[in-house]
């Protein structure tokens, strides 16, 4: 039944507007107001629907640019899991060993992963670039970023 | 009134030796803030606050004002390069600006940048000496059904930011609108969609939506294409000498997005962000060759550069003549008269001219450094684009994660950024743009809050939205906006239909 | 490239001069004295500009510069929630050195439900300031003291429409509820819209809306020009001043309400005796500074200092007052 790829995202949309609505429905009621927190929500819920159903048999078929764009070789999708696990790594060491030291882990691991093969520029800016940013972020604009680890 | 008299004080301060350091220091320090990832003018006024400490006000008030319309200008540099907008109001300069960027022509697009700007700068800074006081009650004319109908304007935009399918841009500007109902709703205090996450409670920031569909999910095609070497613009800057051909494709839009930013900046609520928005939506409207908008028009770059700076100008009108801060900056610029001892207000032209005119005048001032100062350094900055691939990408991540760190300092925000990083490549995969998204997330969130303002108000009377001229009016140009790309649309069609298949697909 | 090295080097030798100054001292003394041993963090939890984040800067900047710590003052935004994303941040990282700014939503939000964390969670060090509501009407309102309005309210309460910049249930809303219930209004019908961004005092100058709930600085200039009138304030007293001298308090009008919007500090949940008088003698140097009482002449702010036991005290009679008004209006949680 789920021929095309617009059919395919039209029932996830569904879904996803039902969703949406199901929450819009249990919304607290604030008594004191005319139009309460819940109507534009609703309204979007049932418009998301109806555009999804227009969608479900949309008979434009795609360009073969379009379809070409998702052409995206096995390895490739690999690669891009791994960049995305890496910056989730990042975000959760973060807070825990600083701005610095996950910065640098992510600037030399990331662009040595993609290819990046100068040993020493890769180690120069993975340890300028936080530094400069860390330095001017806390000292000269006084906002903080995570300390982490280092002494300063 | 000796308003001559007045601004002849201000021009004395403004073109006093004080006075032009200071412009200079402002601008520079606000250009340089407004580049940093995630700092617009906002952090930029804040930081620079203590600094003005002790200094005399007029003098003062005229750096800080250097430093607002300096971090505007800068912020387009990283929306241009990288496809990474520093702040909301250059996300549209990034829709042409990005792809001639992209072209081997960065050294261009950012020229381009930098003279709209200033024009769009200058010319409002004319409007706002010749009409400050008068626009004044321009400025609070617009109640909640004025607004709601400006809004409904702006949203009738969205199947035009789109190439492809209508359908698809119009799913993408109801989830933008959706994104934009998470948080606690302030007419009410319930609070929606948050999952019990106080994180969620002030609702998403706008430059997460920004960094994680633009930049993240461009970084996943730069990572597609690391090896690909072929696009032979890779570090091209190219020249940056402007033809007489681009300077005409300019005129158009930067004269009238420098009328239309700077009313926009005078109504309050509505500022840079949105100006820039409608500035691009308004000139693909009305242009000759809309096909062109969205891949490097020269048109769709200058039209939102010039339209953010008027807006920045206009944004000066309610501050200085009413007290009334528009946006969240004027909000902070207002703090930082008020460590000076210096209150605006309806007051403020007649007690301190020197401080009223000082800013105004020492404006032009400003543009002109920022023009000289900004042009003989493109060449340098776009040298960014040189770094090899790899590294490039690793810098844009960590530059757009600091972005977003520096306003929330929460690794939630990161997080979602990551996750709407996510959304924006399988959009883009599947051909759903992003900028409907982002429109209706910025212009959803006020157009409900004006709706139920003004229902509230009108004791849930719905004729309350459509009793007055100004709103019927908007609403009048809305449907024509509406109606008429239709009309032309399907002559093209009559004579291109072929072509016209294969791309509206 | 040659100016990212000369911004670098520039930064390098501001962090040199800022490691050289900052000396290191020990952590609790033998006697419960407590000395911090790093830097002071003051947490705003909202965004850069508030009131909250004016109030944290303009004291970080007193303690240092005035030599009355000797440690390095930090302000660090920590924004959401109404502030509960920065009070969780306290809560969590629960170290003496990091301190945060409050104010009543602080009582409020907690009551809405919005967070789990209350005044209670934590230590209150000091209050500093206290500011005071004003409720304006347009020059043309026909409204000439409060007394008038809460007739009009108490006859029909639809035909007025109030505007502040805060949810219901947060400062704008409750500071006006306090008072009208107070007059007899039926606070369940009180039509109270929020705008945000300057949007209350363009509503009542444009009509659309009719009082403007909101700080007393906010209205000076629009009094002073004309345009708007106060017609009445929710001090104890008359306060001095220029312009606000004029404001009359709802208490002379006959209303016996008060509304005090204050600022103070706290500290994480345990802090030990030492840490509290720490805070308490250093914030009491900074209230009674020549530097301080510039910046709240600066603002329109009153002295109001009140130290940790007291504090508490006040917290608590606060969140009994205000809780069983948000109770009548079914907005606790």
């Amino acid at each position: 039944m789920l021929k095309t790829m617009n059919q395919k995202i039209s029932v996830f949309l569904i879904l996803f507007a039902a969703g949406y609505l199901y929450l819009s429905y249990n919304l607290k009621k604030y008594p004191y107001v005319p139009v309460d927190s819940d109507l534009v929500p609703k309204v979007l819920g049932y418009l998301l629907i109806v555009l999804a159903i227009f969608l479900f048999f949309d008979k434009s078929s795609e360009t073969e640019e379009e379809k070409e764009k998702r052409q995206v070789p096995k390895k490739e999708i690999l690669v891009l899991l791994a960049v995305g696990g890496m910056i989730f790594f990042y975000i959760f060491l973060l807070e825990i060993i600083g701005f610095v030291l996950s910065s640098f882990l992510f600037i030399f691991g990331c662009s040595w992963f993609l290819g990046y093969r100068k040993l020493k520029t890769a180690i120069l800016v993975a340890v300028l670039f936080p530094l400069i940013m860390y330095l001017s972020f806390n000292y000269l604009l006084q906002i903080r970023l995570p300390q982490g680890l280092l002494p300063f | 009134m000796g308003a001559m008299e007045g601004l002849m004080q201000g021009v004395q301060v403004a073109f006093s030796w004080q006075g032009i350091l200071f412009v200079l220091i402002g601008v520079i320090a606000g250009t340089l803030i407004g580049m940093m990832p995630g700092l617009g003018p906002i952090s930029a006024i804040a930081i620079m606050i203590p600094i003005t400490y002790g200094m005399d006000p007029s003098v003062a008030l005229v750096m800080m004002a250097g430093v607002y319309y300096g971090a505007v200008f800068g912020g387009s540099t990283s929306s241009i390069l990288l496809n990474a907008p520093g702040i909301s109001g250059t996300v549209a300069s990034s829709f042409d600006g990005y792809p001639m960027a992209q072209r081997g022509e960065a050294g261009k697009a950012l020229a381009i940048a930098a003279i709209s700007s200033f024009v769009g700068g200058t010319v409002s800074v004319v409007l706002l000496m010749l009409f400050a006081p008068a626009l004044s009650q321009v400025a609070v004319s617009f109640g909640p059904p004025q607004y709601f109908a400006l809004m409904f304007l702006g949203l009738t935009a969205i199947a035009s930011l789109s190439d492809g399918s209508t359908i698809k841009a119009l799913i993408t500007a109801t989830i933008g609108f959706m994104a934009a109902t998470i948080g606690i709703d302030t007419q009410t205090g319930t609070t929606r969609f948050t999952f019990g996450n106080p994180n969620l409670l002030e609702g998403i920031d706008f430059l997460v939506i920004a960094l994680g569909l633009f930049a993240l999910a461009e970084i996943c095609f730069l990572i597609l294409k690391r090896k690909d070497t072929s696009l032979g613009s890779q570090g091209d800057i190219g020249s940056l000498k402007l033809s007489k051909a681009d300077f005409k494709e300019m005129r158009g839009p930067m004269t009238r997005q420098s009328f239309l930013g700077f009313i926009l900046g005078v109504l309050p609520g509505a500022g840079a962000t949105i100006a820039s928005f409608i500035g691009y939506i308004s000139e693909k409207r009305i242009a000759k060759k809309p096909k062109e908008f969205g891949k490097g028009s020269i048109k769709g770059l200058a039209a939102p550069e010039t339209a953010n700076n008027a807006a920045t100008s206009g944004a000066f009108v309610p501050l200085l003549s009413l007290g009334i801060p528009g946006s969240g900056t004027t909000a902070v610029m207002l703090g930082a008269f008020l460590v000076l001892g210096i209150q605006p207000g309806p007051l403020l032209m007649a007690d301190r001219p020197d401080v009223f005119w000082g800013i105004i005048a020492s404006m032009y001032i400003g543009n002109i450094f920022l023009l000289v100062l900004n042009l003989p350094l493109i060449p340098y900055i776009a040298k960014i684009l040189k770094i090899a691939r790899p590294m490039l990408i690793s810098l844009v991540a960590i530059f757009s994660l600091i972005g977003v760190y520096a306003i929330s300092f929460s690794t939630f925000d990161l997080y979602l950024l990551l996750i709407f990083g996510v959304l924006g490549y399988l959009m883009r995969l599947f051909s759903f743009p992003a900028a409907p998204f982002i429109l209706a997330f910025i212009l959803g969130g006020m157009m409900e809050q004006s709706l139920r303002q003004s229902l509230t108000a009108s004791n849930g009377d719905i004729m309350a939205l459509i009793s007055d001229p100004v709103s019927i009016s908007l609403y009048i140009v809305s449907i024509l906006s509406f109606v008429v790309p239709l009309i032309r649309n399907r002559k093209n069609n009559q004579h291109q239909q072929e072509e016209q298949n294969s791309d509206a697909s | 490239m040659k100016k990212l090295w000369m911004f670098s080097a520039l930064v390098l030798v501001l962090f040199l001069t800022a490691c050289g100054s900052s000396s290191e001292t020990s952590g609790e003394g033998e006697d419960g004295e407590w000395q911090p041993d790093k830097n002071i963090e003051i947490v705003a939890p909202a965004g850069a500009g508030g009131g909250w984040d004016t109030t944290a800067r303009s004291v970080g900047k007193v303690l240092e510069e005035e030599n009355i710590t000797e440690q390095n003052v930090g302000v660090v935004n920590k924004e959401g929630g109404g502030g509960s994303v920065g009070w969780s941040y306290v809560d969590s990282t629960n170290n003496p050195h990091n301190i945060f700014v409050s104010s009543p939503p602080l009582i409020f939000v907690p009551l809405n439900g919005q967070s789990n964390l209350s005044h209670e969670d934590f230590t209150p060090l000091a209050n500093m300031i206290a500011d005071y509501a004003a409720f304006a009407v347009a020059e043309d309102a026909k409204w000439e003291n409060l007394n008038e309005l809460f007739e009009d309210m108490k006859e029909d309460p639809s035909s007025v429409t109030v505007v502040g910049t805060s949810a219901p249930g947060s400062m704008d809303h409750m500071q006006f509820v306090a008072i009208a219930k107070e007059a007899g209004v039926d606070i369940q019908k009180i039509k109270y819209v929020s705008a945000q961004d300057g949007g209350g005092m363009t509503q009542i100058l444009n009509g659309s809306a009719d009082v403007y709930s909101t700080g007393m600085a906010e209205t000076v200039e629009q009094v002073r020009a004309g345009k708007v009138r106060v017609l009445g304030i929710t001090a104890e007293e008359r306060v001095d001043g220029e312009v606000i001298g004029e404001f009359p308090t709802a208490k002379e009008q006959g209303i016996d309400a008060t509304f005090v919007n204050w600022r103070g500090f706290f500290g994480p949940g345990d802090m030990t005796e030492g840490q509290v008088a720490y805070y308490e003698e250093k914030l009491k140097e900074v209230s009674d500074s020549e530097a301080f009482a510039e910046v709240r002449d600066n603002y329109g702010w009153d002295e109001s200092y009140m130290d940790s036991e007291e504090y508490s005290e006040f917290l608590d009679q606060q969140r009994e007052e205000l809780g069983s008004l948000m109770e009548e209006l079914g907005l606790n949680q």
